[in-house]
């Protein structure tokens, strides 16, 4: 092809998106494929582990630590797990986050109503100590709580635990409840208190479905937060009320470390989460309150 | 349908009194507009009719009923906001028709109250939408057709038009008064716009700084301004205000303080002669007359079409003429005008109040 040629027929390739030898693509789109190719090499650093760790639970027992590239996956260390404790440790974990989710919301969504909606005095200051018990480092409460639960023989169980992460949880509803309430126009409950509701009925009926996909999105965070704990059920359970994360480190024993179950463990325990990830996505995106209003 | 008596209501907030002592009659199947400028208090008393505001000191009664510590769903009102305040997440249909839910009213009959309410309001197309896809206009009626669907005692107002664009407002207007007409519901209706409170209401009345100014029909209120603050808000250009001394000798007469003329008047009261006061004349009652002696220095004309706004200045003090034939000045001109004295009133120079 001449350079004359190549010329003539540079906008054609262009618009069909083929790029000739010398037409270089447009700077707007040279910046974008750098961009694309920078998200791509972060995505694959962030899921490396996750990536191994599951390749390792699919692995046959004897070879998890092999480093072949291509093997046969099985599902016996999964069904090893189903053997053992485990399945035990996932319902205790199970039941754990959702008694304590249920529970922080109970508490905490109308305690929220009332700090955003009720003037009174030392509002500020309550709204900051309920904060303030997410500050305290857990390892300064985990003696007082150990000797207390003794006492009253909460220990090693599903209630006492779910009540412990309650505690921590109230304060994330309390917090992320005031923002989506404050979002909510106060003229609609004061329409539906005069169209018959009293307070309690205008907020049950009105706000608090308005409210939904923060709510939905806090309830997920909550589950999550006590999914994820490790500290208070390590000191807090011993053998009937163990949860998921502390079953994993009784894999590490003398004898030796169960790979293969450890993997297997690690990647059910994050199942959960990242479902429930995708799911607060959907929800914070959606905008309920468009149009009720005049804008 | 019912009466509204309101008696010596007052109110703070904090240390700062916003209603001073308002008392206000409202007679059965009456339309009532209280105006005034932002901050006078009409959006509070509104609300404290509808039990969304605590009443501080005073009475507030419905049909009677003394309602001060009654809250608002159990007052059997109806109010519309001015952003509407429809719930997103219920239909058109659900929006019109959840009071009467919440009533407990037979489901059949509030299908054939809504089905009823949205004809009326030309609404029965739009009843599965939300309201988020509705037109302003759309969602103003929903709004409205909420607070009739109920049939209450008492339809509550807060400046429902305010959000829509003029030619609508105008039309909105035309159809809340024929929906008045209709019903003969006692009707409060909060609006800072004078031309709203005129063209509806039976009756006016207009608030400043949480006191109540002057209250009576609209015409009345147009006639004989109590005080120089309702002369200036009732109408539109508003009274043209001249600063000057009454003279008696023999007849009554003007004399403007930057000089010029005097300007005869009807009728002073008595022992006024050499006393200050301030002349108000509608700027629509001033006549374009080569035999008068006052003359209009012109600055601005702006003309309508169907009037003539000429803005200028008569013996030093601004003044606003508006005519109905088309005035062919040029911004330095003078103009002569007759003020015909029957069309003028009297204020203080003081406290503002009308003397004659």
């Amino acid at each position: 092809m001449t350079d004359a040629t190549r010329a003539a027929a540079a906008p054609l390739l262009a618009r069909i998106g083929a790029w000739p030898g010398r037409v270089r693509p447009p700077r707007w789109r040279r910046h974008r494929i750098g961009l694309h190719a920078a998200a791509l090499a972060l995505l694959l650093a962030v899921l490396f582990p996750f990536g191994w760790m599951v390749q390792m639970a699919l692995r046959p027992p004897g070879e998890v630590l092999d480093g072949a590239l291509l093997f046969q996956p099985t599902l016996e260390n999964f069904a090893a797990l189903w053997q053992g404790h485990f399945p035990k440790s996932f319902l205790n974990s199970v039941l754990v986050s959702s008694l304590s989710t249920a529970a922080s919301l109970a508490l905490g969504v109308p305690a929220a109503y009332v700090l955003t909606r009720w003037r009174f005095r030392g509002r500020g200051r309550v709204a900051l100590w309920i904060l303030a018990t997410r500050m305290a480092p857990p390892i300064a409460l985990t003696i007082p709580f150990f000797l207390a639960y003794r006492w009253v023989g909460l220990q090693d169980s599903v209630v006492g635990l779910a009540l412990i992460h309650m505690t921590f949880n109230i304060s994330i509803v309390v917090w992320f409840m005031q923002t989506f309430f404050a979002a909510i126009p106060r003229s609609l409950e004061e329409a539906a208190w005069i169209d018959g509701c009293g307070v309690w009925q205008a907020f049950r009926r009105v706000t608090l479905p308005l409210a939904a996909p923060g709510l939905a999105a806090t309830a997920v965070f909550c589950f999550i937060f006590s999914w994820n704990d490790f500290f208070f059920a390590l000191i807090l359970t011993r053998t009937s009320a163990v949860t998921a994360p502390v079953a994993i480190t009784n894999f590490l024993q003398y004898e030796g470390w169960e790979w293969g179950k450890i993997a297997a463990a690690g990647t059910l325990v994050m199942l959960p989460v990242l479902a429930f990830t995708l799911l607060v996505r959907k929800y914070l995106v959606r905008g309920l309150t468009a149009g009720g209003l005049k804008d | 349908m019912a009466s509204v008596t309101i008696r010596d209501l007052r109110k703070s907030y904090g240390s700062t009194p916003v209603l001073h002592g308002v008392s206000i009659d409202i007679a059965d199947g009456e339309f009532v507009a209280l105006v005034g400028p932002s901050g006078c208090g009409k959006s509070t008393l509104l609300r404290m009719i509808a039990g969304l505001e605590e009443a501080g000191e005073g009475e507030i009664r419905i049909g009677g009923r003394l309602v001060n510590d009654v809250p608002p769903k159990d007052r059997d009102i109806a109010m519309v906001f001015q952003n509407y305040a429809l719930y997103p997440h219920m239909t058109v249909a659900r929006n019109l028709g959840f009071a009467l839910t919440l009533k407990g009213v037979d489901r059949v009959e509030i299908a054939a109250r809504v089905a009823r309410a949205a004809e009326v309001l030309g609404l029965s197309a739009l009843l599965d939408r939300r309201p988020g896809q509705l037109s302003g206009g759309q969602r103003q009626r929903v709004a409205m057709g909420r607070a009739i669907v109920r049939n209450p005692l008492l339809f509550l107002f807060d400046e429902p038009l305010s959000n829509l664009d003029a030619k609508l407002r105008v039309q909105m207007r035309a159809e809340i008064k024929a929906l008045h007409q209709r019903l003969r519901t006692s009707a409060i209706y909060v609006t800072h716009d004078q031309i709203e409170a005129m063209t509806m209401a039976d009756r006016i009345v207009v608030m400043r700084d949480g006191r109540v100014e002057q209250a009576g029909a609209p015409l009345d209120l147009y006639d004989r301004p109590a005080n120089r603050f309702v002369a200036g808000f009732i109408g539109s250009p508003a009274m043209n205000f001249l600063s000057g001394r009454i003279a008696v000798n023999g007849g009554a007469s003007f004399h403007l303080d930057g000089g010029g003329p005097s300007l005869p008047l009807a009728a002073v009261p008595p022992g006024a002669h050499g006393r200050p006061a301030v002349l108000g004349l509608r700027p629509e009652h001033a006549l374009i007359d080569p035999e008068a002696e006052a003359a209009l220095e012109v600055t601005v004309v702006e003309p309508t079409g169907s009037e003539t706004q000429v803005v200028g200045q008569l013996a030093g003090q601004p003044f606003v003429g508006v005519f109905r034939e088309r005035v062919a000045a040029r911004p330095g001109d003078v103009l002569p005008l007759r003020l015909p004295p029957a069309a003028a009133h009297l204020f203080d120079a003081g406290d503002g109040q009308r003397l004659v």
